[in-house]
């Protein structure tokens, strides 16, 4: 397109206006100018059928009761289980997979027997360090990572997951085998890690079938093909141990709109709440929330 | 969508009585930005109980922990209790965080979406401001597994009832987008199986031949499903061979399916020598050019063919060069004009010298052949395949049987192709997950840490398989050409830290010594040469060193404190615990090594010593 040119005539050299703003322009100045912002308190009036349903989305917000602990049904499943055979648990974060961990530790470090526990993280594995170390006194527990290795005959051995498959990779090369009766692969579903899920396959592959493993992972899709795998692989018996309903504290969604008012995202049969769209943008296609950053 | 700024925020979750609350932001610097804004707001009023209780914490966390003291955002957390937290930060900052975590003294966390996976403090709501998220390149929507990792640190086990996502307003919020992936079953586990260095030395040492290589590679979870397409196909072979079989016997001429499987195969590889017959003077010269245009020949281009170019690979009708100024060229094969015929190698003063020779007049022009359109050369063995292909035939057929006979095996033409494909697809898939494999026993063959023939590895491989670090190839050949030899601990680490460094991240501009300077130089040129064997051997070259990462430790280790280097390096202080963590966990590998390397080992052990020092660790 042609643009129009002013001659050159009145003004010779800069333009005189300048755009004010910009000459002090803090970051927040700058995004208000840009109107990131919404402006002011300006709330809509509110429905009883709305005021009702924020009521109910907001509904028993608060702190539990204190309980005594009692352990899931999957947690003493996933014990029993692990007596005689493999086992995969999936749960989300914060379920108590660690309890299981832990009991099944106690009663190996009573039958004096030895066991691995092997996490994705260095802090992972130092915190974990630090907990057993607590619960299980500090001589039964030894630290392996890449900077730092404490304590490494102890019974119970804490690491990152890599320096157990070197472990293993000794082991196959000079005959001997890797001192532990127990594995628990914590984070496991860390297998599908672009750079280092290999050494999580290479750990499970390579750990001979003596070697009673027990693999802690988030909710997966094919927890019965992984499974399923894992017992080829290693000629065990593996069982799944899922913990039923999803989350350990109910979970609620809801959206805040621009002007502060809270609305359920979906309504009571499940479905996505339409009252929101009315907070889309208007400036493209309808309505509809534009897709991708360009 | 306008965006709530953060004060009104976090003031609104407060009022729904929602806080604390972990907001999830696209960027660093948006985390830093918002607390910033949050604690500096001036409507907000700090509840002096808790101020004091997070004092206090932090008093004694200090003690232990003395470069939080430094830390920018460290009267911001305690004065309002508001807290960015990601990558960036130092791993103690998020300690302390945690530990206020736990004890309700922090109200609002901004983090980025990257941090939840690491992140083990759960609060009582998430704040989900962006539908999209930072991918490789660009941004990209969330996935369901993603979005889980986040609402799964929304509701305390036993500090709450109820767990809140809530999404905030913002121009890449898409509330319709998030509630169906609410929704979403989790994603299924995917394997990411690959071969390394590492793997293929220590299998093929312990268990002594590549086929048992190769059935450990093909124990992979990968492989399951790799074993499951072959599975299929074959199944699909089966029933096309027993169609097959069933039409030929009912035939009743003495005819096998090996025979209707050879003709197929020879009909077809007479129409392939017919194919192959160039028809054109290009096709010709193309031909001609894929044989003579090699790396490290020079080239001239256009016109007038006094362009030249370096040629550094050729791949398929592609040829990747160099300019004499240096710079790369892709051109198409066909473009090329004249071929030279001395070979260089890449490296710096080869390159001058090509680029030289040339206008010397130095290096003689590759001869064309005068091309034409030969077809002798094919009529033979088109008729040989023709007389082999009469021979299947049985001998003693009625005319009417000859008839029914070549139609028989015209009909059948398409399901033995078929049959054939198949076998060809099966051999593919089988070799999918082992052939990366062969393809580095044939780099590391290269360079005499295995015998690819003998299928053992060399006294030097037996050291190299010790080194279990992310680029074992480089620091073997480092240590081969005795680098270490006249290196002291502060070059030492900056050598291991260009290796262990992200190739893209950029740690400051510090100034190396000369002596680091010119260690790397000969660390750049083995880089050269192991990508140049790797791409020979098709396997994906390794990325280049980095320069600022070297400099920053080579700082770290002459004994530099941290706030002066998180100053000159303006790198953030979390980039740069890993890149120093990362680089004196890889001098503790090399520090176990012994023999001929026993030097080397020292040196690594001294300075892993020094660069694992507070805070690194």
């Amino acid at each position: 397109m042609a643009r129009k040119r002013r001659g050159k005539s009145r003004h010779s050299g800069k333009p005189k206006k300048k755009n004010k703003s910009r000459s002090n322009s803090g970051y927040f100045k700058e995004r208000k100018r840009r109107g990131d912002f919404a402006e002011g308190d300006r709330k809509p009036g509110i429905s009883e059928a709305q005021k009702e349903s924020l009521k109910r989305l907001l509904s028993g917000i608060g702190i539990p009761e204190p309980q005594p602990f009692v352990p899931d049904e999957f947690q003493t499943d996933a014990l029993e289980a692990i007596e005689t055979n493999d086992v995969l648990v999936t749960a989300p974060t914060g379920s108590g997979k660690t309890w299981i961990a832990r009991e099944e530790i106690r009663r190996l470090l009573a039958d004096r027997k030895r066991a691995w526990y092997t996490t994705p993280l260095k802090a992972l594995t130092n915190s974990k360090y630090a907990e057993f170390g607590e619960e299980f006194g500090s001589e039964n527990v030894g630290i392996l990572t890449g900077d730092r290795k404490e304590n490494a005959d102890a019974p119970l051995i804490v690491g990152t997951t890599e320096i157990y498959r070197n472990q293993l990779f000794d082991a196959l090369r000079s005959g001997e085998q890797v001192n532990t009766d127990f594995v628990i692969i914590d984070e496991a579903h860390y297998l599908a890690d672009e750079y280092r899920g290999h050494v999580w396959e290479e750990a499970i592959i390579l750990s001979p079938p003596r070697i009673r493993l027990l693999l802690l992972s988030a909710t997966i899709g094919n927890a019965k093909e992984f499974a399923g795998w894992i017992e080829e692989v290693r000629g065990t018996k593996v069982e799944i141990i899922n913990r039923a309903g999803s989350r350990p504290v109910e979970l609620r969604a809801a959206f805040l709109a621009p002007n502060t008012q809270l609305f359920p995202l979906v309504n009571d049969e499940g479905k996505y709440n339409r009252v929101i769209n009315q907070f889309a943008r208007k400036d493209n296609d309808q309505g509809r929330y534009r897709r991708i950053r360009r | 969508m306008p965006e709530i700024p953060p004060p009104k925020l976090i003031k609104a979750l407060g009022d729904y009585d929602l806080l604390p609350a972990i907001i999830f932001v696209p960027s660093r610097r948006r985390c830093d930005e918002s607390a910033t804004e949050v604690a500096f707001d001036r409507s907000f009023s700090p509840n002096t109980e808790k101020q004091s209780a997070r004092q206090e914490i932090y008093d004694e966390f200090v003690i232990e922990n003395p470069e939080i003291k430094r830390h920018k955002h460290r009267k911001i957390l305690l004065r309002a209790g508001v807290a960015s937290h990601h990558a960036g930060h130092i791993p103690a900052w998020k300690f302390l965080i945690e530990k206020m975590m736990s004890k309700g003294l922090v109200n609002a966390l901004f983090a980025t979406s990257t941090v939840a996976a690491g992140v083990d403090f759960p609060a009582r709501t998430v704040v989900i401001s962006n539908a999209d998220t930072r991918g490789n390149d660009g941004f990209r929507p969330l996935e369901a597994s993603e979005l889980q990792q986040m609402t799964g640190r929304a509701g305390r086990r036993g500090k709450d009832n109820v767990g809140f996502v809530v999404l905030a307003p913002s121009n890449f919020q898409n509330p319709p987008r998030i509630a169906k992936l609410l929704k979403a079953p989790p994603d299924p586990l995917e394997s990411k199986f690959r071969a390394t260095y590492s793997s293929l030395l220590n299998l093929l040492d312990a268990f002594g031949s590549f086929d048992q290589v190769r059935e450990i590679a093909e124990r992979s979870f990968a492989f399951r499903h790799t074993a499951r397409q072959i599975t299929k196909i074959e199944k699909k072979n089966e029933r096309v061979s027993e169609k097959l079989k069933r039409r030929i016997e009912e035939s009743g001429l003495g005819i096998t399916i090996d025979d209707i499987i050879a003709f197929e195969r020879l009909v077809s590889a007479r129409n392939r020598l017919d194919e192959k017959l160039p028809l054109t003077r290009a096709d010709l010269r193309l031909r001609w050019l894929k044989e003579n245009v090699k790396e490290g020949r020079i080239v001239s281009k256009g016109r007038s063919g006094k362009q030249f170019l370096l040629v550094l690979n050729v791949f398929g009708n592609n040829v990747s060069t160099m300019r004499e100024d240096g710079r790369g060229a892709n051109i198409a094969l066909s473009h090329i004009k004249r071929v030279y015929a001395k070979r260089y190698k890449i490296n710096e003063r080869s390159i001058e010298d090509a680029f030289y020779d040339i206008y010397e007049g130095r290096n003689p022009i590759v001869k064309e052949p005068k091309l034409s359109n030969r077809r002798d050369d094919t009529e033979a063995p088109a008729a040989l395949i023709s007389e082999l292909i009469d021979k299947l035939i049985p001998e003693e057929l009625s005319e009417a049987e000859l008839e029914k006979a070549q139609q028989l095996f015209w009909e059948n033409l398409e399901d033995a192709g078929a049959i054939q494909r198949n076998l060809v697809d099966i051999e593919s898939l089988k070799s999918e997950i082992w052939i990366p494999f062969e393809n580095r026993a044939r780099v590391l063959d290269y360079f005499g840490y295995l015998d690819f023939g003998r299928q053992k590895i060399s006294e030097e491989g037996q050291w190299l398989a010790d080194l279990r670090i992310d680029r074992p190839l480089h620091v073997g050949e480092a240590l081969k050409e005795g680098i270490f030899d006249q290196l002291e601990a502060k070059e030492t680490a900056g050598l291991m830290a260009a290796l262990a460094a992200d190739f893209e991240r950029d740690y400051g501009e510090l100034h190396l010594s000369n002596k680091l300077f010119g260690a790397l130089d000969k660390v750049e040129k083995i880089v050269a040469e192991v990508s140049n064997a790797e791409w020979d051997f098709g396997v994906e070259p390794t990325e280049e060193i980095n320069y600022s990462a070297a400099a920053a430790a080579e700082r770290w280790a002459s004994g530099a404190n941290w706030s002066d280097l998180v100053r000159e390096t303006r790198a953030e202080e979390g980039d740069l615990v890993r890149l120093l963590s990362r680089t004196g966990e890889a001098l503790m590998q090399i520090a176990h090594l012994k023999g001929k390397n026993s030097a080397a080992a020292k040196l690594a052990r001294e300075t892993s010593e020094i660069i694992l020092r507070e805070p690194i660790r």
